[in-house]
């Protein structure tokens, strides 16, 4: 299953085309056209996502929402809505909409809306649990990359190795980070940004505890690499960013590590392994916790 | 430590005892390269010193631990002396055994000695894998802590130095370099003593400080790094004084190599802490400083002008050449880009001369060259042979021949960017013009030998994919051409293949090698070039009988059992990882075509040759 879906409106027509688009794409949908009874559903379940109408009697869409975050704040929310999407877009923001699908949609547009707004979501809880549990040394963090501006900020030439040190600190390079030392260094956000998207170095997004490198140059290719990165791919769960989802390991395939001697070549953090047995890889990774 | 004077210096070199004599009973030199401390030789010291306190050995017995030894694929490894016995492969079980029997009782402790596979061979000196090799820059390899600079002194370092700051005028140190032939080591082959005059004369007042000296240490340069560190910083000190720089950069590539940018890191500090560097080198008023710099990965920053974007701050695009960092380089300066290997030659030529140097090498390429050695042949490892030396003996001396008996089919030179060459062309010498003659390049020095079960279209289209993603975008010839190329490989490799792709793979090659800006887009058509030269008629089977003779492209592969050649032994269904073999013992057995995903490895298992790698689908042809 994909995710548990509830949809609400006051036309049973809506309802019953949502299901018969969503549920082949294989979520869980369930419909109401009362909005009282749907604040009972919300309470009784966890749903991933809510689609709501917003003009509805009794309790309005607005009204949904708000009670909706205060019983399950994990929700996500797509408004559906007659009018342009413009006008109401300024006051849903605070209600924490995700995402809009002005009447009249097409399947399509559903489909891809749910789709996209489901993935953002997961996408976004996962980030948040990093924060959070990180937040203790957060402010911390972001004095120690204050100090690494301030160190480089007369030095010509520095932007490589801030952009290095920061990751070094911080684990990845997210836009907030990049726009600071944007402005620390008194260098455009767009070159700063041009520079973290060349280098293969540069991460934006976060990485596992242990990041493991498979070598795929040359040497390291005609030794089979592929089959390295298939084993640890059959071994563990890798999300779409080749992260693991307890965020243990993550993984990345780089070119040529500089050992094609002893070919095929891992690094697990900063540990060089050689003539690495596909088979094997298990027992290297159980050094790492 | 004050300043050293040229005293404190031939002090030190007095006064150094030669780690393989400091055990009155025995010494050992363990590795602790890359290699080997990751698979466990630090706890193989721990087990030494335990087991030599408890039998009392430890004050006859000494340990050092060196840089990498070089012959990585037998790690973790050590050599004993007297007699400098090589013992490898060691698990701490292995280390009480030496301690028993040889240590003791004198008898060499065979289960750890190395093997041809016949017999075994106990002296490190006598291993074809080192006997054939001509240890020039990485002389100090397996003998020296890297991170010692007194070793380093010990065998002569910084004397090199000594002798051009306080005998030589930079204009001899020049003369000499051009007169030894020395050609840069990075790939190019371009004269070092050349390069060196126009930076010299560059700039506009003779006295003018302002240019510098960077090495460009990319992962090729790892094993130097690695084993003799002091001899780059020595070569670069060397550089700035014969063109008047003032200060070096240390150019690392990838951030992630902490384990060489600590070492160099270390080298520079343990060097300024001599005074080697720094202000007034041996009382004299020459000054020279070194900053380690990091990059942030991605291949094309070993090119020399994107290595200098990247030193100033930006993305790493290559420049157009002329002018030449030599005369217009990091901040618009003369500076001096050359490879580690180059900077470590160096010293070597100005202790010894150039005739000394042009005694090994060929009379166009004098010297030695560092390869390393890699693929299907027995020895994997990095070597130091003399130029010229021929590819075959490489292959079948260093290398102790090919894996298996298989049957070489091509040797790829010159990494990622480099190009192949077949088995008929294996008495070519490794120099810079003969390898370039055979269509490749000398390049990073990285040799892969290539056994019958290759397929030459992948391969190269392996090469493209590398090209197409390695390349920075900056000139359109080698984005757009690399791209086209490695979709047409596709196609080829997937049975989409028309009469004429050959013809059309070769003209855009063709044109993207003569048009690009810089050497990654004019070498790595090289790849395309060399197979289709030497291997067209593979690509034609693809092409029009739609067949991958070795099995190596999918969609161009069906796998059969010849019924009349099964012995029915069972072995390739046991190995058949989905299951799709099936047979009654001692009968010929058959494919599910449908259930098979043509891994292989039925080919591989089968010892009776019974499997039949046939054309796509219809399986008309036969291997
Ligand atoms: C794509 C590309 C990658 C290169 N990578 C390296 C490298 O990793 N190390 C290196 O020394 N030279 C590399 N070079 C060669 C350099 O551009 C330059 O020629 C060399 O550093 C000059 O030093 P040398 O004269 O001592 O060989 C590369 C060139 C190209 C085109
Ligand atoms: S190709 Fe893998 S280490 Fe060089």
């Amino acid at each position: 299953m994909k995710g548990k879906i509830l949809v609400v409106d006051d036309d049973n027509i809506i309802i019953r085309s949502c299901k018969g688009v969503l549920e082949p794409m294989g979520y869980d949908v369930s419909g109401t056209i009362n909005p009282r009874e749907a604040l009972e559903l919300i309470r009784d379940n966890d749903y991933d996502l809510l689609i709501t109408d917003m003009i509805m009697p009794g309790i309005d869409g607005f009204e949904l929402i708000k009670r909706t975050k205060e019983l399950k704040p994990d929700t996500t929310v797509i408004a559906m809505t007659g009018y342009s999407i413009k006008e109401t877009i300024k006051d849903t923001l605070e209600y924490g909409i995700m995402d809009y699908l002005q009447k009249p949609f097409s399947p399509n547009i559903l489909a891809d809306t749910v789709d996209r707004v489901t993935n953002l979501a997961r996408k976004l809880k996962s980030q948040l649990a990093i924060t959070e549990e990180d937040d203790v040394d957060g402010t911390h963090k972001i004095e120690a990359v204050n100090a690494l501006i301030k160190q480089y900020k007369t030095v010509p030439g520095s932007l490589i190795t801030v952009l290095s040190k920061t990751q070094e600190i911080i684990g990845y390079l997210p836009p907030a980070i990049q726009r600071l030392i944007a402005k620390g260094l008194r260098i455009p956000v767009s070159e700063v940004h041009s520079v973290v998207s060349f280098y293969p170095c540069y991460t934006m997004k976060v990485r596992g505890r242990h990041n493991i490198r498979v070598c795929i140059g040359a040497a390291c290719y005609a030794k089979k690499a592929d089959s390295i990165v298939q084993k640890l791919c059959n071994h563990l769960h890798f999300d779409e960013d080749n992260v693991t989802d307890d965020k243990k390991f993550s993984y990345e395939l780089v070119r040529c590590l500089g050992a094609c001697a002893s070919a095929p070549v891992i690094e697990v953090d900063h540990d060089t392994h050689g003539t690495v047995d596909p088979d094997k890889i298990t027992e290297i990774l159980k050094d790492y916790n | 430590m004050p300043q050293i004077t040229a005293d404190d210096l031939k002090n030190i070199k007095a006064v150094y005892k030669d780690p393989r004599q400091r055990g009155a009973r025995a010494s050992i030199m363990l590795c602790g390269g890359s290699s080997c401390s990751t698979r466990g030789s630090l706890k193989l010291k721990e087990t030494f010193e335990k087991e030599l306190k408890q039998r009392n050995l430890d004050s006859e017995v000494s340990i050092y631990v060196t840089g990498c030894n070089g012959f990585c694929t037998q790690s973790p490894l050590l050599t004993l002396y007297p007699g400098g016995i090589f013992y490898e492969s060691l698990t701490p079980e292995d280390i009480i055994q030496i301690i028993e029997q040889h240590i003791l009782k004198g008898e060499h402790y065979s289960k750890s000695l190395y093997s041809t596979g016949k017999d075994s061979i106990a002296a490190f000196s006598d291993i074809p894998f080192f006997k054939f090799q001509t240890s020039r820059v990485l002389k100090n390899r397996g003998l020296t802590d890297p991170d010692n600079i007194d070793d380093y002194i010990g065998g002569n370092g910084y004397f090199a130095l000594l002798k051009a700051v306080t005998e030589t005028e930079p204009s001899a140190i020049i003369s000499e370099l051009k007169a030894s032939g020395l050609r840069g080591r990075g790939g190019g082959g371009f004269p070092t003593g050349l390069k060196w005059e126009i930076c010299k004369k560059a700039g506009s007042s003779p006295n003018n400080r302002n240019k510098y000296v960077i090495c460009n240490a990319g992962p090729i340069s790892r094993n130097i790094s690695d084993t003799d560190p002091h001899s780059i910083v020595e070569g670069m000190a060397i550089a700035a004084r014969a063109t008047g720089a003032s200060k070096g950069y240390i150019y690392i590539r990838e951030p992630e190599h902490r384990f060489i940018i600590s070492r160099m890191n270390h080298a520079v500090a343990k060097a300024k802490e001599y005074g080697l560097l720094g202000t007034k080198i041996f009382g004299t008023d020459f000054d020279f400083d070194i900053e380690v710099a990091t990059g942030a990965g991605t291949f094309i920053c070993g090119e020399e002008t994107a290595l200098i974007s990247s030193l100033e701050g930006t993305r790493g695009f290559p420049k157009p050449k002329p002018p030449y960092p030599a005369v217009r380089g990091l901040w618009g300066k003369p500076t001096i880009v050359d490879n580690a290997e180059t900077f470590a030659n160096v010293p070597l030529i100005i202790l010894n001369g150039a005739n000394w140097f042009r005694s090994v090498g060929t009379e166009k390429s004098p010297g030695t060259k560092i390869f390393t050695l890699t693929g299907e042949v027995i020895n994997n490892g990095l070597i130091e042979v003399p130029m010229g030396t021929t590819l075959r003996s490489i292959v079948n001396d260093l290398g102790g021949g090919m894996k298996k008996k298989r049957k070489l089919k091509a040797i790829h030179i010159g990494g990622p960017t480099g190009g192949f060459i077949p088995e008929s062309l294996l008495d070519t010498p490794a120099t810079f013009e003969d390898i370039v003659k055979a269509g490749a390049i000398v390049g990073s020095g990285n040799i892969i030998v290539m056994d019958d079960n290759t397929c030459m279209v992948n391969t190269a289209m392996f090469s493209m994919e590398f090209a197409k993603g390695e390349s920075c975008g900056k000139c359109s010839p080698c984005r757009i051409g690399t791209t086209v190329m490695y979709d047409k490989l596709v196609d080829i490799t997937e049975g989409r293949g028309k009469p004429g792709d050959i013809e059309i793979l070769q003209d855009i090659a063709f044109e993207v090698k003569r048009t690009s800006l810089c050497g990654l887009g004019q070498t790595s058509p090289l790849a395309v070039l060399t197979t289709i030269k030497y291997f067209r008629d593979e690509y034609e089977k693809h092409i029009n009988e739609k067949w991958c003779p070795t099995g190596r492209c999918k969609a161009l592969t069906t796998f059969n059992i010849d019924e009349k050649a099964c012995k029915g032994c069972t072995s390739c269904a046991r190995k058949c990882p989905v299951g799709a073999i099936t047979g009654e013992k001692k009968q010929p057995h058959k494919i599910d075509q449908t259930i098979c995903i043509k891994c292989r490895t039925c080919f591989e298992t089968c010892t009776f040759g019974s499997i039949r790698i046939l054309g796509q689908q219809t399986g008309t042809r036969e291997a």
